[in-house]
């Protein structure tokens, strides 16, 4: 999520669905990685749906919020943050999702194998993928 | 730009920030909208309302067919009164085509209602060219 409202949005959403399925959770998997798939499609579905309402793809949305950065009160990120986060939105939406995880919020394979439901060498291939492509946006931009 | 590398470079956060007093705000929010929203757990019915509507309206459509088959029909004989002004009016119908679409019953009561004298019978035959057709007809 890019911007503060939506992530908001997200946010609740998330913890009422928690709160209202918190009887269907079984137990086999932890609490943490239950929680954090439920965010992780709520925010996919947020993003999705907010796309299709204006009219245009998540992709595009999703690129111009990254462009109009500076100009958010809540991002206060020096020059290269802001190139990162726009190398990042040109990832297809998995690698981004793994990237992220893995980058930003320093989990670890195997929760995030939990959490995304793929095995650990497929997000060890999905991560290699992204630094590499990041890399190469910040080398040429 | 120099060389920037993910896992050996300095390492970047997001560049968001949590407003101030977000997080305490946000409790209160989500206990907000959890009391308002928790009576939907009465939901089968609410979550299919609109199928129950439309699987119900299609029975009724379904089941409604052979009435509406039905009075149709007798609509159709209703309008048997207007069928013999039609051919009573039209002259493209001819005496013969009336004559035969009488059914024995028909008849019958045709004799019943009108009786004829022999002479007069013999009379009218006898006038008419066509008669020897209607003779061997006869037999």
């Amino acid at each position: 999520m890019l911007n503060h409202d939506d992530t908001d949005d997200v946010l609740q959403n998330t913890f009422v669905k928690i709160f209202q399925n918190l009887k269907n959770f079984k137990g086999d998997s932890k609490l943490f990685s239950w929680m954090y798939r439920i965010a992780t499609n709520e925010a996919i579905t947020f993003i999705n749906n907010k796309a299709k309402r204006n009219g245009t793809t998540s992709e595009a949305m999703q690129t111009k919020i990254v462009e109009n950065l500076q100009s958010d009160v809540y991002f206060d990120g020096n020059e290269i943050q802001i190139k990162l986060q726009k190398a990042i939105v040109l990832l297809p939406e998995k690698q981004q999702l793994v990237f992220k995880m893995k980058y930003f919020e320093e989990l670890k394979y195997e929760q995030m194998s939990e959490i995304l439901g793929t095995s650990v060498g497929a997000l060890k291939a999905s991560y290699h993928h992204a630094v590499k492509k990041i890399e190469e946006y910040l080398k040429t931009n | 730009m120099k060389d920037f590398k993910i896992d050996t470079s300095e390492k970047l956060t997001t560049g968001f920030q949590i407003p101030e007093g977000y997080l305490d705000a946000f409790s209160e929010k989500v206990m907000q909208r959890i009391s308002k929203e928790e009576p939907k757990v009465i939901s089968f019915y609410a979550r299919n309302k609109s199928w129950i509507y439309s699987v119900a309206a299609v029975l009724v459509l379904a089941l409604s067919l052979p009435i509406v088959n039905q009075l149709q029909n007798k609509e159709q004989e209703l309008s048997s009164t207007e069928i013999e002004n039609y051919l009573t009016q039209n002259k493209s119908v001819s005496d013969d085509d009336l004559v035969n679409l009488l059914e024995q019953e028909d008849i019958d009561e045709l004799k019943v209602n009108t009786p004829i004298s022999e002479d007069a019978l013999e009379d009218e035959l006898s006038k008419n060219i066509d008669v020897e057709q209607f003779i061997t007809n006869e037999n």
